[in-house]
């Protein structure tokens, strides 16, 4: 846990520093009316501040009360590869079309996480992909139809 | 009016959302992973082409049915369902051990509906007086209320302080996207027109709540649950409803009391309930060893929180927790602002919200006792199915709401963001509270500075206001004054 808060607090502290940078470029403020990069700044210097506190926080910790956090195991690389798949996904929906990309995704994590014989796999992905394609497309009337193939 | 708020509830299709709305709640709430706001934030995209009473009473179904519905795994698998049921494991599951599931799900189905109903009352009983106070509210009062609301989420969120600063400081950072609504600068834009409007924060719910959690679910797919008990005599025996008749009411008004605290949610509800019933009991020493007190307290308490949650929420539009958040979000869509407004331009649609909410708890109350059996049948549905799903549910309902492509990354980018929060014991509510509340804040923040030409006496001019102001002061500093002392005590 010691590892995370640092890192936290690092990346909340150059995120910060990013917003006092750019709100500074913003109109200043007209006749004692804040313009629109002060409440930026203010929440920024806020984040700054408690960056700060849970860095001394953390360095004062005991190394007893410290706890790992597993971020490489078996278990955790699969949900990387979930990300990627379905950053993947996204990236290819648009272009591909809801019906087939969604059917072929939905197929590929049901087959490898349920282990289902691949006829089985194929038809709960394809009547599900239907079912919400039909559901968003014609019940809720929300454009559907994208893509080159479908 | 009356007639109006009657018709429009008591009318087939509202009843049958209503009922849908509930089934769907027990069923997500059941299935460990699934939570109370995710299943809301996965079935808010379906009301988008709803009117607003039937669409808002179908989620106001999920919220209360998945509150309940997490006591049913936390009961029979020693897993809570909902964060929210975490405490009913201590007892609930120790009448498992003894074959007496049946029983224990029974007590937790009526002590429910019992917080739920007394969520209702006070729900009914406060808002519209809490709504006349806030119709006296200006843009200070109304400033400092968001601070105060944001000093609580703050304090209460997670085990740090700063991890919850940080965390709604992060929300409030990301409203800040868009055009400036004071002056019509864009800001962090950076030549992005999908940013113009700013960031839409339904995505960003839907990727915090639902697809991080969907992510956290993939860490244990391959472990099956198993359900072994067999489930008979649900309905309470007469010692039972005189535990449940004493302590569920007691228990919901704790849970209320609670779910008005903005960020304050249903787990926060179950496990005060269930310290308050244990410190009053004559026998404390057996909670934890399977008593119906050990049921009845948590899950009247977290099922009270549904309408505390929703008083803040429909009368000042600041949310009470997460899942009220997301109905402010249905709301919006629906082109309604919350706040004191909506009590006199749209009286028929918050009187129906009460009413429907009662019957959401009477639909609960009927389907737990007479369809348990289901619901557990629901926990065998295999996660290996239901994630990849969930997954598709989250990127249709995210696309749904502006159909663009856009949303889809920002909600992914939430969802993978929330997922290392998650790890790094960062509680994302704050995230969402700081999103609604930070804009509130600026606003009229900016808005009072002009009334007063610049003067920052303006916050100190009102009563209320230093209310507000010395409720800020006591969130923030009691915790680490409380602490101080009982450092020096322990010394």
């Amino acid at each position: 846990m010691k590892k995370a808060n640092f890192v936290v607090s690092g990346i909340f502290a150059a995120f910060a520093l990013a917003i006092i940078i750019i709100a500074k470029g913003y109109p200043p403020s007209n006749h004692g009316v804040p313009g629109p990069g002060m409440f930026p700044i203010i929440i920024a210097v806020l984040i700054l501040v408690s960056a700060l506190v849970l860095f001394i926080k953390t360095l004062k910790m005991p190394v007893t009360s410290d706890t790992k956090i597993d971020l490489k195991s078996r278990s955790i690389l699969n949900v990387y590869i979930s990300m990627g798949g379905l950053i993947l996904y996204t990236a290819l929906l648009p272009t591909i079309g809801f019906v087939t990309s969604t059917s072929v995704m939905l197929s590929l994590y049901i087959k490898w996480f349920s282990h289902r014989p691949w006829w089985k796999t194929i038809l709960i992905a394809v009547l599900f992909t239907l079912g919400i394609y039909l559901l968003f497309g014609t019940v809720l009337n929300v454009p559907m139809r994208f893509g080159i193939i479908f | 009016m009356l007639v109006e708020v009657l018709s429009s509830v008591f009318n087939l299709q509202i009843v049958f959302f209503i009922i849908v709305g509930v089934f769907t709640g027990i069923c997500i709430g059941a299935l460990p992973g699934l939570t109370a706001t995710m299943g809301v934030a996965l079935v808010l995209p379906l009301t988008f082409g709803m009117d607003a009473i039937p669409g808002i009473l179908l989620l106001i179904g999920v919220y209360v049915g998945a509150i309940y519905g997490g006591s049913i795994s936390a009961i029979l698998l020693r897993t809570p369902g909902t964060p929210a049921a975490a405490a009913t494991i201590l007892d609930g599951y120790e009448f498992s051990k003894r074959g007496e599931s049946g029983r224990a799900l029974g007590i937790s189905t009526v002590s429910s509906f019992v917080g739920g109903v007394v969520s209702v009352i006070a729900l009914w009983l406060i808002s519209p007086q809490l709504a006349k106070l806030a119709l006296r509210f200006s843009a200070p009062e109304f400033f400092l209320l968001a601070i105060f609301g944001l000093s609580i989420i703050a304090s209460i969120s997670g085990n740090s302080l700063s991890k919850g600063v940080l965390c709604g400081a992060l929300g409030i950072t990301l409203s800040f996207i868009g055009i400036d609504s004071i002056t019509g600068y864009p800001r962090f834009v950076f030549n992005n027109i999908n940013l113009l409007s700013g960031m839409s924060f339904i995505p960003v719910m839907i990727g915090l709540f639902a697809m991080s959690q969907a992510f956290t679910t993939i860490e244990t797919i391959f472990t099956p649950d198993q359900v072994t008990q067999k489930i008979s005599k649900v309905w309470p025996s007469k010692s039972d409803w005189k535990v449940i008749m004493r302590q569920g009411p007691i228990s919901g008004v704790i849970g209320t009391i609670i779910g008005i605290i903005p960020g304050a949610g249903a787990e926060i509800g179950a496990f005060v309930s269930y310290g308050q019933a244990k410190k009053t009991s004559r026998h404390p020493e057996l909670f934890g060893t399977g008593i119906p007190e050990g049921i009845a307290a948590p899950e009247a308490g977290n099922n009270g929180v549904t309408g505390g949650a929703l008083i803040p929420m429909l009368t000042m539009g600041v949310p009470g927790d997460a899942v009220a958040a997301i109905l402010i979000g249905a709301l919006t869509v629906q082109g309604l602002q919350p706040g004191p407004l909506l009590f006199t331009e749209h009286t028929t649609l918050v009187y129906s919200i009460f009413l429907g909410m009662f019957i959401a708890n009477v639909t609960m109350l009927v389907l737990g006792l007479s369809s348990l059996k289901l619901f557990v049948k629901v926990l065998s549905v295999p996660k290996g199915i239901l994630t990849p799903m969930i997954f598709i549910l989250c990127v249709v309902g995210s696309y749904a709401i502006n159909t663009n492509f856009f949303d889809v990354g920002v909600m992914l980018f939430f969802g993978i963001v929330g997922y290392f929060m998650q790890k790094a014991d960062v509680s994302v509510s704050p995230a969402v509270l700081g999103l609604i509340l930070g804009p509130m804040a600026e606003s009229n923040f900016r808005r009072a500075l002009l009334m007063s030409e610049g003067s920052y006496s303006i916050f100190f001019s009102s009563p209320i206001a230093w209310i507000f102001l010395l409720l800020t002061i006591v969130t923030l500093v009691g915790p680490t004054i409380g602490e101080m002392a009982r450092k020096k005590r322990q010394s």
